[in-house]
C-alpha cells in the first residue's frame, strides 16, 4: 500500500473510531503493531521491553485519539509516542547519561584506512545460518549505538522517516537529526567492519 | 583521513539521502573523482546503510502479539476512555 492510500485507511479508521466503531482501534493495532514492536525491539533489546513500549504507545494514542486533529500523520505520531515511551523506559532504568560519537575517534590518521569489511546480505534462503550471523553482528551493533543515535538510526535508516518527519518526532532540529544519523553510520560501519576483520584475523 | 577530505566526509550522508544542493554536491563529486579513500568510504557507508535495512526484520513470537491484543481488550473493555 503506498503512503496515500495507507494515510487514507487511517483516516477512515479515525473517523469510525470517532463515530463509535471500538473495531476501528483493533484495526489500528493490527496495522502497526509489528512496526511499533520492532521499533521497541530494536530501541530495547528485549521482547519484554518492546512489548511495554507497544503497550503504552497503543494504550497512550487510543486515550487521546478522540481528539487527535489528524495535523500529523497517524504513523508519525504513534512512532513520536513510542519514541517518548523508550525514552521514558531508559530514565527509569537509570542508564548512563548517552556518550557523544565523535567523528574524530572513528576517522583517524591522515594514510589510507586499510578499507572497510562490510558483508552483503545474502537473500538465499539456504543461507540461513550465516544470514543469522550477521543479523546478531548488526543488531549488537545498532544496540551498541548511544540511545539519542539509536533513535534517530532506527527512524531515519530502519523506518524510513524523512529527516523533517524523524525531526519532528523527536522534537530535534533537522539539523541535529542529520548530524546524529551521519554518526551513527559512521559507528556503525566501523563497528560491523572491525567485527569481520577481527574474525579474519582469528 | 586527509584533512583535505573532512569536509566532505562530513556531508557524505547528506549526499547519500540526496539531501544536498547540486552545487554543493558538484564538489563532492569532483573530490570523489580524484580520491580513491573517499570513494570507499562512500561505498561502505553505503552497504552498510543498506545491510543494516536488509537485516532489519524481526520475528515477533506470535504470543507478543495476543498479550498485546489481550491487553487492548481489557482497555477498551474498561471505563478508562
Amino acid at each position: 500500500m503506498n503512503d496515500t492510500a495507507s494515510d487514507t485507511t487511517d483516516h477512515q479508521l479515525i473517523a469510525a473510531f470517532k463515530a463509535g466503531s471500538m473495531e476501528a482501534l483493533e484495526r489500528i493495532v493490527k496495522r502497526y503493531e509489528k512496526r511499533i514492536l520492532t521499533f521497541g525491539l530494536k530501541m530495547c533489546g528485549r521482547l519484554q521491553d518492546a512489548e511495554d513500549i507497544a503497550q503504552e504507545t497503543f494504550l497512550s494514542a487510543f486515550r487521546y485519539l478522540e481528539s487527535f486533529r489528524e495535523e500529523t500523520k497517524l504513523r508519525n505520531w504513534l512512532f513520536k509516542i513510542a519514541a517518548n515511551a523508550c525514552i521514558r523506559k531508559r530514565r527509569k532504568k537509570k542508564c548512563e547519561p548517552d556518550q557523544e560519537i565523535a567523528l574524530d575517534s572513528l576517522v583517524q590518521g591522515d594514510g589510507p584506512s586499510g578499507g572497510y569489511e562490510i558483508p552483503d546480505w545474502s537473500d538465499d534462503p539456504s543461507d540461513r545460518l550465516l544470514r543469522a550471523e550477521l543479523k546478531e553482528t548488526i543488531d549488537a551493533a545498532i544496540q551498541a549505538l548511544p540511545h539519542k543515535y539509536r533513535l534517530v538510526f532506527n527512524l531515519r535508516d530502519i523506518e524510513g522517516f524523512s529527516t523533517q518527519e524523524t525531526a519532528e518526532i523527536l522534537r530535534i532540529s533537522a539539523q541535529s537529526v542529520k548530524t546524529r544519523l551521519h554518526r551513527a553510520r559512521v559507528f556503525l560501519r566501523e563497528k560491523i567492519s572491525s567485527h569481520y576483520k577481527e574474525g579474519e584475523n582469528r | 583521513m586527509k584533512a583535505s577530505c573532512r569536509k566532505y566526509f562530513q556531508r557524505i550522508s547528506e549526499y547519500l539521502d540526496g539531501e544536498l544542493d547540486v552545487d554543493i554536491c558538484e564538489k563532492i563529486e569532483a573530490h570523489l573523482d580524484r580520491c580513491p579513500e573517499c570513494r570507499e568510504c562512500l561505498d561502505s557507508l553505503r552497504r552498510t546503510i543498506e545491510l543494516c535495512k536488509k537485516a532489519a526484520a524481526e520475528e515477533i513470537p506470535a504470543e507478543a502479539s495476543q498479550r498485546l491484543h489481550m491487553k487492548i481488550k481489557e482497555f477498551l473493555g474498561s471505563d478508562s476512555m
